[in-house]
């Protein structure tokens, strides 16, 4: 990366770009608040019970014995739903990431590298179709499974999850920058066949893309929430949908249930916190290498 | 090597089957007021293994109920064996069969349970939830409304108990006046201003004749109803806190009375989380009623169990739902049980304990018996119509008698998308 | 850099090797050109078929009719409508003022940390992300509990109301979103060469100028980009204003979005023709918007 900061050669401040340079940083620090504030108070949360979350200091620990019995009644809340849901989250988008794989790298390295009748028309069409929302096809699709009678059957997650049409652009944006097709006409003239150059020459290349289309694919189908909801009914719903269900046993949201409290708010923010667990870990480790990704759509090195 | 091995799996889950194995388990959704029941059926026929799901019982006509036997119905599989609802309308539609699946609701009286078990219910007990003649679910506590007081704070303050909708009104004007804090009720959530105002003042404000929805809120007792509201919301002698929201708690100890339904003696009275009120502190009185009105009152909900049309396991849900809405120890759920034997154990249980003073059983009786019949149960709720115009519209300082008129054209236009001719 | 065409000088193996390239290019896309077909294609035609008939009969528009006219229609366009004009302008202006700021600040680790802290957010989409607001925007348990009070709000139902719930909506959004907008910003400010802003300071042109006729015309694309992204995205607004109609007692309403009505038909009133006729005009919304960027937008040339 080259050098771009303004730093220039060193010379003493102006009052006026002192004070300028004093608001931005001012304004910069209360929008890193906005951001990071309320992910540090989910933080806190469930280690308090629901009298201190009402009543003492957002941002005072409460102690770590809450936090084990927070732990404790999550888990336990009918029968360890939240690990069935978190197992059925990791089941979708872990089939649906090895074959959004299979089926994107190839058809990216395609559509860049080689000559086939129709690429320009699939390429227009999936420029088009990866900037639909993912929503808007939600309802079609769910009718459309519904028709098949797929509803509840977790290939009614799998395999929508597996349409990734992002993917397969930034595979054929990665494919035709980074590797020349001179270095693959020059595997063919040493006699290897079309899919060895694919497996030998392109396929070893082609790790940052994909971890990057893996990435992508998989927060995103992690977070799905409209998608498995209406296709995956009742226990195989994901962590998502069942997070969402967890609302309806909490009182404080709900107020009818007044008999049985069955989760406190602190346990429902201990339930967020574990939802995001996994996507948390992978963004915070490839925060770098996702940059590149989103930018990948257009800069032009 | 690699790619077979990716084959494989991808086969493997290709062929993944979803349907759960077939063992007989009860599947029950109910809410987490009923948890303790379910519980209770669990260690009394461990025979018959339950699995529960909690959802939230469909309160405040939140149409869980409805979305997720749609839902079900789509997947062709899912549906629970035995369904509790705090909602009496599901009826309308749990009986009618869509896009081509079988209705979900049971029908109870035409052989699945005997006659003479369902003879056992109060009379009229079952009338919301037949359509046609035809059963489709069992009440498990009927909601009627009475007049709930604390007989020591008003002694105290040297108040007489009102049995009139006047004397109410006046009691809130001396409390605000003498002793502001303390309260008369409260209308935060989505069933008291419908169920326990305006159906137990007479207002024809939910009514169905035949495929005719109609509603009414500038019919002269409606207006009364508005004013009584408004009234008393001015004076703040009506809170609009949520009966079950921390800061109604915290306030508890200041409630002198409240017009409510025959649950509130468990989900409030006698619940530690709630009013957790001192034994013969508090008296159920009859129903408040105009003073020129009729002897009627309103009815809250009062929940109803369904049975699955697609069950494995039928003799199981017989067992469970006879159990449920009639065993003497838990039926009824801390209300007054739907079924007569069960209704006059927990009657004379509680006038044994001593726990509300005053004629408990009498009045509850009275209730019981004059459960307005000018209240319909067509295929919507007004509580939705409600909660969204009613509760932010108070929120946010607006009367009842300013918004009426809109929650009237909310339910007529619900009442025309399910349907229903709207005059 | 530009694909570049086979040289000519291997002309005599040309011939057999397209031949074989186009074989395995076909293998290659043939399976993506099969999801494309199962999952893009199909439900839309499939939409489309049920959007016009009723019971398997043509109905014509009678399904768009009964959508447009049924009371809940109007005001859930208001509301998605609302929302979109509050969230598009705060994300256009704070995301390309605060990509501007990160970029002027000469400290490079205050810079990176910025980007960082900014874009964690984006981690939590959908259910959790509201979730972790409900707690925010409830003043018994917020951590700015302080800020909601001075607002005059003393309980989730008064945040919630309705006039207020599309700033309520954008705050979400943003706090999700905009960090990783700011981070592509950032980026395509990168872009711009040094000398260019060099030249503009000796000009005398002072950081607002520079970033009036400089910066921003340069990240114009980008900015449409995001525009396009997130007006398509805000048109689909589901999961949000549900979760708060749970959490609030029916106060945010069920059918508050269009995506919600659309739903509502489906699973409420069992009527998969009015809910087909609803996702079909949210699609053609997307559809348009984005055929129109692809192809003037100028960000994908190179296809």
């Amino acid at each position: 990366m080259s050098a771009h900061e303004n730093s220039g050669p060193a010379r003493a401040l102006t009052p006026a770009e002192w004070l300028g340079r004093a608001v931005t940083i001012l304004v910069l620090i209360t929008f890193a608040l906005f951001f990071v504030v309320p992910l540090i108070w989910l933080l806190i949360a469930p280690t308090k019970t629901d009298r201190q979350l009402l009543l003492e200091m957002p941002f005072a620990f409460g102690d770590f014995s809450t936090l084990a019995a927070n732990w404790t009644s999550l888990v336990t809340f009918q029968g360890g739903l939240i690990w069935q849901w978190i197992g059925n989250s990791a089941f979708y988008c872990g089939a649906a990431l090895v074959i959004t794989l299979l089926i994107s790298i190839p058809a990216g390295y395609a559509m860049a590298l080689t000559e086939f009748p129709g690429r320009r028309a699939l390429l227009a069409t999936t420029l088009v179709v990866m900037l639909v929302p993912g929503t808007a096809l939600v309802l079609p699709i769910f009718l459309e499974l519904s028709a098949v009678r797929l509803i509840g059957n977790p290939l009614a997650a799998i395999l929508p999850f597996s349409f990734f049409p992002f993917g397969v652009y930034l595979t054929y944006i990665y494919f035709s920058t980074a590797v020349s097709r001179d270095l693959l006409d020059a595997a063919r003239i040493d006699g290897a066949t079309e899919f060895e150059v694919f497996l030998k020459i392109a396929m070893p290349l082609a790790t940052p893309v994909i971890a990057l289309v893996g990435f992508f694919n998989f927060t995103g189908n992690w977070n799905n929430y409209f998608l498995p909801y209406v296709t995956l009914p009742g226990k195989k719903a994901p962590i998502q949908v069942g997070l969402a269900e967890l609302l309806s046993n909490v009182p404080a949201f709900n107020p009818t249930n007044a008999a049985s409290t069955t989760i406190s708010l602190s346990a429902l923010a201990l339930a967020t916190l574990i939802a995001i667990a996994p996507v948390m870990i992978v963004f915070l480790f490839c925060q770098r290498f996702l940059v590149s990704g989103m930018t990948a759509g257009g800069t032009k090195e | 090597m690699k790619r077979v091995h990716l084959t494989l799996a991808l086969a493997a889950l290709l062929t993944t089957t979803p349907v759960l194995a077939e063992d007989g388990t009860l599947t029950v959704w109910a809410d987490a007021t009923r948890q303790p029941a379910v519980e209770a059926f669990i260690a009394a026929h461990p025979e018959i293994k339950v699995n529960l799901v909690v959802d939230d019982g469909s309160s405040g006509a939140s149409g869980t109920f409805q979305t997720k036997i749609s839902l079900a119905d789509q997947a062709g599989e899912g549906w629970p064996d035995v369904v509790f609802s705090t909602q009496n309308n599901d009826a309308a539609w749990a009986s009618k069969e869509t896009n081509g699946v079988q209705p979900f609701a049971q029908v109870l009286n035409e052989g699945f349970l005997d006659a003479e078990f369902l003879k056992g219910f109060t009379p009229g007990a079952l009338d919301p939830v037949t359509v046609d003649g035809k059963v489709y679910g069992l009440r498990n506590d009927l909601a009627p409304v009475l007049f709930w007081y604390n007989k020591t704070l008003l002694a105290e303050f040297g108040y007489d108990a009102p049995t009139t909708w006047e004397d109410y009104q006046a009691l809130g004007d001396k409390l605000a006046a003498e002793h502001p804090g303390y309260f008369l009720g409260a209308i935060g959530d989505s069933f008291e201003g419908p169920y326990v105002y305006y159906w137990s003042g007479e207002a024809p404000i939910f009514q169905v004749e035949g495929e005719t929805f109609k509603s009414d809120t500038a019919h002269p007792n409606s207006k009364k109803v508005s004013d009584l509201i408004d009234h008393m919301v001015a004076n703040k002698t009506l809170t609009l806190d949520s009966l079950f929201g921390a800061s109604f708690v915290a306030n508890a100890s200041k409630l002198v009375a409240i017009p409510g339904a025959a649950w509130y003696a468990g989900a409030l009275f006698q619940n530690p989380g709630n009013v957790n009120a001192k034994a013969g502190d508090w008296v159920a009185a009859p129903p408040l009623t105009w003073k020129d009105g009729a002897k009627v009152t309103g009815n809250v909900g009062g929940g109803v169990w369904y049975a699955s049309s697609h069950t494995a396991n039928p003799e199981g849900v017989k067992t469970f739902l006879k159990f449920i809405v009639s065993d003497t120890k838990i039926a009824g759920t801390g209300g007054l049980p739907a079924y007569q034997s069960a209704a006059d154990a927990w009657l004379d249980g509680q006038a044994k304990s001593g726990f509300f003073a005053g004629d408990f059983k009498g009045a509850i009786s009275t209730a019981a018996a004059s459960v307005w019949s000018g209240w319909g149960y067509p295929n919507f709720s007004p509580e939705t119509a409600w909660a969204k115009v009613i509760t932010p519209g108070l929120a946010a300082g607006k009367t009842m008698t300013e918004l009426s008129a809109d929650w009237q054209q909310e339910m007529k236009n619900e009442a025309q998308v399910v349907g229903y001719t709207v005059e | 850099m530009p694909p570049t065409p086979p040289p000519a000088s291997r002309s005599h193996r040309r011939g057999s090797v397209e031949r074989a390239q186009g074989r395995i290019g076909l293998a290659f896309v043939t399976p993506y050109a099969l999801f494309l077909l199962a999952f893009g294609l199909l439900p839309t035609l499939y939409a489309i078929y049920l959007a016009f008939t009723k019971k398997g009969a043509f109905v014509g528009f009678a399904n768009f009719l009964k959508v447009f006219k049924d009371y809940r229609f109007l005001p859930a366009v208001e509301h998605v409508g609302i929302f979109l004009v509050v969230w598009l302008v705060a994300l256009v202006l704070l995301v390309v003022v605060l990509a501007i700021m990160v970029h002027s600040i000469g400290m490079r680790w205050l810079s990176g940390t910025m980007r960082f802290v900014y874009y964690i957010p984006g981690a939590l989409a959908g259910a959790s992300s509201v979730m972790l607001w409900l707690f925010v925007l409830d003043p018994t348990v917020s951590p700015v509990a302080f800020l909601l009070e001075a607002m005059g709000f003393d309980s989730l139902v008064s945040v919630v109301q309705a006039d207020r719930l599309p700033f309520v909506l954008a705050i979400i959004a943003f706090w999700t979103g905009a960090g990783g907008w700011i981070v592509v910003m950032y980026g395509a400010l990168n872009n711009i060469p040094r000398e260019v802003l060099e030249a503009a300071r000796v000009d005398g042109a002072g950081p607002i100028r520079t970033a009036w006729s400089i910066q921003i015309p340069l990240m114009r694309k980008w900015i449409a980009y995001m525009v396009v992204l997130s007006f398509a995205g805000g048109t689909q607004l589901f999961v949000e204003p549900r979760v708060l109609a749970q959490a609030s007692r029916g106060v945010v309403s069920q059918d508050y979005s269009l995506n919600q009505l659309a739903f509502l038909y489906a699973f409420k009133q069992s009527d998969f023709n009015g809910s087909a006729a609803i996702s079909l005009v949210l699609l053609a919304v997307a559809l348009v918007l984005s055929i129109v960027f692809v192809f003037k937008g100028g960000l994908f040339e190179r296809a």
